[in-house]
């Protein structure tokens, strides 16, 4: 059954589709829910443009939910964290180890 | 006696009827925020939420243990009907007393009834609230005490700062880049690229939470101030993973390590200034290496978000009074610094002797020397008084020249990056502008020009007033 997750970025602007590496947000119900998972994978505007995905709901840096979800077909997990220094911003530390 | 746990205060806030129980099934993810949210909007009870949907019986939620002056006065123990003036008196006079802290064998901790270490560690057995629909995440440390240790001086630092959980095992969270807690990392830890352990605590008795607000200056023992305010000694325990000590009544204590090397997201969250506005991805990454917790764990909530909570009202006690001090060691001739809750920290109100703009100057150049947490500083003469904003705001509205009586400063690299009207750019650069409003009669005007205020207590001679006020009711008035 396809799962629910939640990513934030800065502006919505700021998400594409294609390979990304990104931290999202576990939905599914229960004790768990929102436990995080830093993944390689296969995001898209419409689910159509990516068979057999998940649900991605987006939200801008305040918080505020994108209207439409996107899909997203997690590839790999990584580990709980990226490398960098504390207030360091996380966002610009993915870009910068691509 | 002193309140020793989060526990005891609740038996008495019961007694006085400022206690709520929830027996009904609650939601941790988003209802039980609202409910509390709502209930501070409508200067409701604590809360406690006792039947946590996904978790065993005992289990619960508080909010709002200290979120009214009431609870506030009742967790100094005083009368809860005690004035606000009163309360920045007994907490003023008290600040001065220190009593240090004692430790206390482990196994005489209530902290140490469950413990968790290594694989063991799991955050997902505490309810932790989802307190705002759209926050980053579950913030087990919205009402916290954390603490951390200077390793060269011995200094112990309380703060409160926001924790979010992240996995089972990891933290992430926002203690301010101008906050001790990161002074201490970054002169202490990243020049040696050391993880720093620290404690987030959850769920002490009411005073010592509030003690690790107030703004003291560094060196300075949070632990011992909270003995002096409570008239008792804390009690302190060791953790099991690190030389820190935490108070040993605490509700549970997560213990880990702050990496040097490694970064995780964090927010965005509803924040004090009572606004969600775009702190995200730039906090710490906290590794959790045990969590100790006593038998049916409290997790201390706190809704934030537009004021009063427990945040504004003791941000407006534990900074005024730090404020006070600091104006008066600069040679401001402060009568009295009243924070008002409203205002979240922003909006400052200074009583001075003898006012114009060289004191109003003083005062601005005070409130921006270092770390700036504030940004409207109104000065006001000391026949006004500060605890009354009605009569601030009619003094700021008919003495502060529009031309002449307002100052401003422009400073970068230390501002409040949580100030809403800051751009992304500014908050990135932590570059802010402050502003006082010199509300006071010009000192050079003489006596016989300065506009006599038309109140009763003032435009009146005493001997009138005091034959109205015998014969009020002989006029048949209530």
């Amino acid at each position: 059954m396809a799962r629910e997750w939640q990513t934030f970025v800065r502006k919505f602007e700021d998400m594409s589709e294609g390979d990304v590496e990104i931290f999202i947000k576990d939905l599914s119900p229960g004790p768990r829910k929102y436990d995080t998972k830093h993944v390689r994978a296969t995001v898209a505007k419409t689910k159509e443009a990516l068979p057999d995905s998940d649900t991605l709901w987006i939200r801008g840096e305040s918080g505020l939910k994108y209207a439409e979800p996107w899909a997203i077909k997690v590839l790999e997990e990584l580990s709980e964290t990226v490398p960098g220094q504390p207030w360091e911003n996380v966002l610009d530390a993915i870009e910068k180890q691509r | 006696m002193a309140f020793k746990d989060h526990r005891d205060f609740f038996d008495r806030l019961e007694k006085e009827g400022e206690l709520a129980r929830i027996a009904c099934e609650i939601d941790w993810d988003v209802e039980a925020g609202a409910i509390g949210r709502r209930n501070y909007e409508r200067q409701g009870p604590c809360l406690l939420f006792e039947n946590i949907k996904d978790y065993p019986p005992g289990y619960r939620i508080s909010n709002g243990t200290t979120g009214t002056w009431s609870r506030v006065a009742l967790a100094l123990e005083l009368e809860k009907s005690t004035a606000v003036r009163k309360i920045y008196r007994e907490y003023e006079t008290r600040l001065d007393k220190k009593i240090p802290p004692k430790t206390i064998k482990q196994k005489n901790a209530p902290c140490k009834e469950n413990i968790m270490t290594g694989d063991e560690v799991d955050l997902y057995k505490f309810p932790s609230p989802m307190i705002h629909e759209g926050d980053g995440g579950r913030y087990i440390g919205s009402w916290d005490l954390v603490v951390c240790n200077d390793p060269e001086t011995g200094w112990s630092n309380w703060g409160m700062y926001r924790f979010m959980v992240h996995t089972k095992n990891w933290l992430t969270g926002w203690p301010q880049t101008t906050s001790q807690l990161a002074l201490i990392y970054k002169q202490k830890y990243l020049p040696r690229k050391q993880p720093m352990p620290i404690a987030v605590v959850i769920g002490t008795d009411p005073i010592s939470h509030i003690m690790a607000t107030n703004p003291f200056k560094p060196q300075e023992n949070e632990a011992e101030h909270s003995g002096g305010m409570r008239g008792e000694a804390v009690e302190l325990v060791p953790c099991e993973t690190s030389d820190l000590l935490v108070p040993a009544h605490a509700e549970i204590v997560i213990e880990g390590e702050l990496l040097p090397d490694k970064i995780a997201p964090d927010g965005p969250f509803g924040e004090y200034p009572g606004y969600r506005s775009g702190t995200m991805c730039e906090g710490v990454a906290v590794k959790v290496n045990a969590v100790t917790y006593r038998k049916d764990p409290i997790v201390t909530m706190i809704a934030l978000g537009t004021p009063p909570d427990d945040s504004s009202i003791a941000a407006s006690l534990s900074a005024a009074v730090s404020m006070k001090k600091g104006l008066l060691r600069r040679g401001v001739p402060v009568t009295d610094v009243y924070v008002p809750p409203e205002g979240v920290t922003h909006l400052i109100v200074v009583g001075v002797k003898r006012g114009g703009m060289e004191t109003a100057r003083k005062v601005l150049d005070y409130f921006t020397a270092r770390r700036v947490m504030t940004n409207k500083h109104i000065v006001v003469d000391e026949d006004v008084d500060v605890f009354n904003m009605a009569e601030v705001l009619h003094a700021f509205a008919t003495r502060c020249h529009p031309g002449r009586g307002i100052g401003f400063e422009w400073y970068e690299g230390r501002a409040n990056s949580l100030t809403p009207f800051y751009s992304p750019e500014e908050r990135k650069r932590l570059k802010g502008v402050s502003v006082v409003f010199d509300s006071t009669w010009p000192p050079d005007w003489p006596k016989e020009i300065i506009p006599i205020k038309a109140s009763f207590n003032s435009i009146y001679p005493p001997e009138v007033q005091e034959k109205v006020v015998r014969n009020w009711k002989n006029y048949g008035l209530k």
